[in-house]
């Protein structure tokens, strides 16, 4: 069994330090700001000049999953990296004639940054990954988690992050197209073998890519290999899809706005609600259509 | 549970295929050249000689991408020519890459700049979007897909990763490796980072002064033994360990006695089950950087207890092709393997006064070589040994 213990986001609703984030979600506006704890008390005054808000807010919230042994892995998904740096640097490279450029950007622009900075912040030696599969970047770093587990394996840090530069909204509608805000996210928590507290635990998580199958038939199939009657399931939550499941139905973008991270807290608004409830949840993300990444949480 | 290796695919400066990656290896020919672009100032790359248009032409390329996505293609072609897709066996693509779209991106950049945006070139741009391409090329559809971005060390964690899960039984079988293009934005980064050396790169040797640049896409075919069954491909190696462990030191730097190093190759040769007598070479990471090749030979010393097999850093041939050189160094220890041979490390001349190792100095054909180790080590801290082995 793959048990949740410890859990934090920041994101553009009231995430950061709260026990249960379900109960007061948001409907986002393009003007819902992201909403930050104040950084100075968590991370050393270096850290805060030098990072980007990226760095900042996953960070901070890998923190917030430490326990009292090491990690066993730190796993990272993210679908674009670290935008702001790696802007700042194409910017520099453009703009700058003198033969002596500052690495800086350079060097946080790589997308493992974010996991090398939690490995150098805790000096931990462990298994440290970043996978970059667009809107899958947090299905497969779950995945990876699970196998580490299987591995033998069990303290485990997984997460995901990906955030908004204005560039991104330059590409709406030409690129894009989407009705949904720009947001920044950093969901991390805590994956072990042993229950926690609020015993929830992830049943199943499928990733499907380049694919033509239609949805509906790909989850009736996996709810099935989990032997989960669909009338069992207490809600789904989606990126703006047509579920044809009789379930309640919600869509998570209202709440986590256009990122590629959005699983990643939605995830986490389903932890909260199984935290508070007993049920249990599928998450089913085909933001970037096709591909599909379907996770089944679950509490007994 | 054996991981078997039933293709492989390269494409470097030194070669456009195996083969002639092979001849190159064999004739210490080496790709890294001054060349007339003016993006690369006067420093030595080692680049492929074609464009974007004429590689897809050659290759006969059917999918559109970035200079990424087409090395990657051409190379992961390679590795699966001999192979068919099959609804039995569940295939997948893990593919490592730092820059991604990066070569379309930077051009989109400097007419943003100045006012143009052409939106729907940065389609190209996420790294995930280039393992897509890769697929299509392939017609890989309705399938596990992956990208690794742990810098230099990417492509030998897709190796990793795509063992893993099949282990766990997730895949049967996966095409896995990884590409990079030269970009004027990593370019620019190493530069910035005053890690390139004017002359050629001298991997290992006192007088070492940094790297050069190289561009490429390396990739190999690992199955099951079910699938093996199933596809009745012809086995040509065994992943035989491997393990990823984190220096946690410096975000760009190796620590003075390569911890993390130590870790990862000791890792993967404790998961092969061989003594430490039993490999016989390895393929180091080698980049020529004078913290890298002293942390990295600390690192050899203390995982060999003094007693280092034939060593050397291809990149002398290749240059460092960044997320892609786990992949091409994988294919060159299969090469070395299934041909009895060793590889020189070009442009040698003096020991490094703390070490005192030397590195293989010749091609010697006619060795028996059974276990080759194969070392990545990224930026970020990200260090990664694979074991590859011959067939029993």
């Amino acid at each position: 069994m793959y048990y949740i213990h410890a859990i934090s986001s920041i994101s553009h609703q009231q995430t950061f330090d709260l026990e249960f984030i379900h109960n007061d979600l948001q409907k986002l506006t393009p003007e819902s700001p992201l909403l930050v704890p104040e950084f100075i008390d968590i991370l050393p005054p270096t850290a805060l000049r030098r990072l980007s808000a990226i760095l900042k807010i996953s960070l901070t919230t890998a923190l917030k999953c430490l326990n009292e042994s090491a990690f066993d892995g730190i796993v990272v998904g993210t679908g674009l990296g670290c935008l702001q740096d790696t802007e700042k640097f194409l910017v520099t490279i453009n703009n700058t004639t003198s033969d002596v450029l500052s690495p800086t950007a350079f060097i946080q622009s790589t997308h493992n940054t974010i996991g090398g900075q939690i490995s150098l912040f805790l000096k931990n030696h462990a298994y440290n990954m970043t996978h970059t599969q667009n809107a899958l970047s947090f299905e497969i770093s779950l995945l990876d988690g699970i196998t580490l587990l299987n591995e033998g394996k069990n303290n485990i840090l997984v997460g995901a992050a990906d955030e908004k530069i204005p560039f991104l909204e330059l590409l709406n509608e030409d690129l894009i197209k989407t009705d949904y805000p720009f947001t920044s996210i950093a969901t991390f928590f805590n994956l072990k073998k042993e229950k926690s507290d609020r015993n929830v635990l992830v049943k199943d998580v499928l990733v499907l890519a380049n694919s033509k199958k239609d949805i509906n038939e790909v989850i009736l199939r996996f709810l099935e290999k989990n032997q989960c009657d669909p009338t069992n399931l207490t809600k789904v939550y989606h990126s703006d899809l047509e579920i044809s499941l009789s379930t309640e139905k919600v869509n998570y973008l209202d709440f986590t706005g256009y990122n590629y991270a959005a699983s990643a807290l939605a995830f986490h608004i389903g932890v909260s609600e199984l935290s508070e409830i007993p049920g249990t949840i599928l998450i089913v993300n085909s933001l970037v259509k096709k591909d599909l990444g379907l996770i089944l949480i679950e509490r007994c | 549970m054996q991981i078997f290796i039933t293709g492989y695919g390269v494409i470097s400066s030194i070669g456009l295929n195996v083969e002639e990656n092979y001849n190159s290896l064999k004739n210490s020919k080496s790709g890294i050249k001054l060349t007339e672009s003016t993006v690369f100032k006067n420093y030595k790359v080692a680049n492929i000689q074609y464009s974007n248009e004429e590689l897809a032409t050659m290759f006969k390329l059917q999918t559109k991408g970035s200079r990424t996505a087409i090395l990657g293609m051409i190379a992961a072609k390679e590795a699966f020519k001999d192979h068919e897709l099959s609804s039995e066996i569940r295939t997948g693509l893990i593919s490592g890459t730092s820059v991604g779209g990066m070569d379309l991106t930077e051009n989109l950049y400097k007419d943003y700049l100045k006012g143009n945006l052409r939106a729907d070139e940065y389609k190209h741009h996420p790294s995930g979007v280039s393992t897509i391409e890769i697929a299509k090329e392939l017609g890989l559809e309705d399938c596990f897909l992956n990208t690794i971005s742990t810098a230099c060390s990417s492509a030998a964690n897709a190796i990793m990763q795509g063992a893993r899960l099949i282990k766990n039984n997730v895949l049967d079988r996966v095409i896995v490796g990884g590409t990079d293009a030269l970009t004027e934005f990593t370019f620019n980064g190493f530069r910035s980072l005053m890690i390139f050396d004017e002359e050629w790169c001298r991997p290992f040797d006192n007088t070492r002064n940094g790297l050069n640049l190289g561009e490429g896409a390396g990739y190999i075919v690992l199955e099951s033994e079910k699938s093996l069954k199933l596809s009745k491909s012809k086995a040509i190696g065994v992943l035989s360990g491997w393990n990823s462990s984190s220096d946690a030191y410096h975000q760009t730097a190796s620590s003075p006695e390569g911890y993390g190093a130590i870790l990862s190759m000791t890792g993967a040769i404790e998961m092969s089950g061989l003594g430490i007598n039993e490999i016989n070479y390895v393929n180091a990471h080698g980049t020529s950087t004078p913290n890298n090749d002293l942390s990295e030979s600390h690192a050899l010393k203390t995982v060999f207890e003094n007693d280092v097999p034939p060593f050397s850093s291809t990149k002398s041939y290749t240059g460092h092709t960044l997320a892609a050189s786990g992949g091409i160094e994988a294919v060159f220890a299969l090469l070395a393997i299934n041909n009895g041979v060793l590889y020189p490390n070009l442009n040698f001349s003096e020991v490094i006064t703390e070490t005192q190792l030397t590195p293989q100095l010749l091609f010697e054909e006619n060795k028996i070589i059974k276990h080759v180790l194969s070392n990545s080590f990224g930026f970020g801290g990200n260090n990664s040994s694979i074991l590859i082995s011959g067939l029993n």
